[in-house]
């Protein structure tokens, strides 16, 4: 770990604003990520997830502050050559086939991977003289992704990378991103999928109005919201049961009720002391997606918007 | 040396891509020819000076499509699927993207206009080699200036409205320069119009390096064409740079 810190960062916002029209869209945001890490960036529509994606990758440059890639300026051919970037809805030629693409992405780094093992890892296989344009959603996907890890990149860039896959390309796509961060390759993800997150990062860095609200392990984000659910069928009242120890919510759906609680054995204790009928009972933590949800909330400015529908990453 | 090779894997890609569409390809090359080959040669057969004429005002009009549309509406189609942006990130050094498609807008032209070439030589036009060189080069290097003033609407329009803008201007430089049909048969209000296009100018000189006019007002007609591809040229980087602002 100490090692790691006196390595110089992969990639860096320090004190980053960029306006974009007439919003806000980073407000002075810092991120530094280190080598090795894979660091899920979350946060609601409009946080500044793909401004701070853009302004990484050298497309676009900070009103302050600055952005580093690799102690680089990103906009320097040299630092991108050791970045791979996997863009949202970026397209592809319709007219060259997969070979032909990833082998023109491979010619633009110094020591590209070869064209065979490309296609192993994106799971191309057998698609090589197919025409970009005549694949499904899915499998471009899959070939945006091979033409990321074309440069053998130290650092990965992922947004919202499995966009459109079915579960199999999914499970295959995180084993493909396991194994770069294996090798020792620096990842920043953005997703919708907080399951994603979950499978592949090592940090979580939820933002909101263009500033980091949270930063940490997902154990550590999940533990920000200190309540977990127990989930059962019971003949206690509701009266009853927000009356048991340390329950701060109750709520039923059909036969089922779920207990949100900031001790789940006081709160087990005192139910099944009173009810020997418990049935069918499950107790789980906070869900990341739960505890990124409620951080988000809580950042909110306006208690309006507490109050609505906060969509999350 | 690396540099340099990106360069030309790039343009292989794009000319790769170019031949993949022969929606594209096959009337870019064939209308200019199609064109010539039945007005240029069989309407005027026993008069080769008119072939001749006509050749000197076509490789300029071989050069306007490929250019114009593979270089400018193309973009903007590129642009829209975000595709450029991809390539503005990758470790491409900067300008490769369009130095690539220059290069595969240059090879469509250069086809062009080398069959034109072969369909004038055995339609019975006659000139020394230098005059060949001269008029066949001069048809290539056009392609500079409308290839710019087509990137010009490709980073600026959708790429349904680039389009139809280089629809629109692509008609306009052939009917207005002169390259149809000879100024002269037109109303005069037409010539005024011609002095603004390109095409006119190029076809001005055209015709004296294809010994079929005098020498005359070459550098007007060169500092025409300087300006409008210096014009073109600053609001195409000026495009180019809006995108990364």
């Amino acid at each position: 770990m100490s090692a790691e810190f006196s390595q110089p960062p992969v990639a860096a916002l320090r004190q980053a604003v960029k306006r974009r029209g007439a919003t806000l869209a980073l407000n002075g945001l810092d991120l530094v990520i280190r080598p090795g890490q894979c660091v899920a960036l979350l946060g609601p529509n409009g946080a500044g997830k793909s401004t701070s994606v853009a302004l990484l990758t050298g497309r676009l440059r900070p009103d302050e502050g600055e952005a580093r890639l690799f102690d680089g300026d990103p906009r320097d051919v040299a630092a991108r050559g050791r970045m791979g970037v996997m863009l949202q809805e970026a397209g592809l030629p319709r007219t060259l086939t997969v070979r032909e693409q990833v082998d023109l992405f491979r010619g633009y780094y110094r020591k590209p991977r070869p064209l065979d093992e490309i296609v192993r890892l994106a799971g191309l296989e057998g698609l090589e003289r197919r025409r970009c344009g005549a694949l499904s959603g899915g499998q471009q996907r899959r070939v945006q992704f091979a033409l990321a890890i074309a440069g053998r990149p130290d650092f990965l860039v992922l947004d919202e990378p499995t966009t459109g896959m079915d579960i199999d390309a999914r499970r295959g796509l995180w084993t493909a991103v396991r194994a770069e961060i294996a090798r020792g390759a620096a990842v920043l993800l953005t997703t919708h999928h907080l399951d994603e997150a979950e499978a592949l990062a090592d940090r979580i860095v939820v933002i909101d109005h263009g500033q980091v609200i949270a930063d940490g392990s997902p154990e550590a984000i999940k533990s920000r919201v200190s309540a977990v659910a127990v989930r059962c069928r019971t003949r206690l009242s509701d009266a009853e049961l927000a009356g048991l120890a340390r329950v701060t919510g109750v709520s039923r759906e059909g036969g089922r009720i779920t207990l949100l609680t900031t001790s789940a054995p006081a709160t087990l204790r005192e139910l099944l002391a009173r009810d020997e009928t418990v049935d069918d009972l499950t107790v789980a933590g906070a869900s990341l997606e739960d505890a990124v949800t409620r951080l988000v909330q809580a950042s909110a400015p306006a208690p309006k918007n507490a109050q609505s529908q906060v969509e999350v990453a | 040396m690396h540099t340099l090779l990106v360069y030309v894997r790039e343009a292989r890609a794009q000319i790769v891509s170019t031949w993949h569409t022969p929606q594209f390809l096959i009337p870019s090359v064939a209308l200019p020819l199609l064109f010539y080959g039945v007005m240029g040669l069989g309407l005027s057969k026993g008069r080769e000076e008119i072939a001749h004429m006509m050749l000197a005002n076509y490789v300029i009009f071989a050069a306007i499509a490929p250019a114009m549309f593979g270089f400018g509406a193309a973009v903007a189609a590129e642009r829209e699927a975000k595709l450029i942006e991809l390539k503005q990130i990758a470790p491409l050094p900067a300008g490769g993207y369009l130095a690539g498609r220059l290069a595969a807008a240059l090879a469509l032209v250069a086809s062009a206009i080398g069959l034109l070439g072969v369909l004038a030589y055995f339609g019975g036009v006659v000139m020394v080699p230098w005059r060949w060189a001269a008029t066949l080069g001069l048809g290539l290097a056009s392609a500079v200036p409308f290839a710019l003033i087509g990137l010009n609407i490709g980073l600026r329009l959708g790429s349904q409205g680039a389009t139809a803008v280089a629809n629109l201007l692509f008609l306009g430089f052939c009917l207005f320069g002169g390259l149809w049909m000879p100024l002269s048969l037109m109303p005069g209000w037409v010539a005024k119009i011609a002095e603004v296009t390109p095409s006119y100018h190029l076809g001005q000189l055209s015709m004296m390096l294809s010994g079929m006019a005098p020498m005359a007002d070459v550098q007007r007609h060169v500092s025409v064409l300087a300006a409008i591809s210096l014009a073109a040229m600053i609001g195409a980087w000026a495009g180019w740079r809006r995108q990364t602002a």
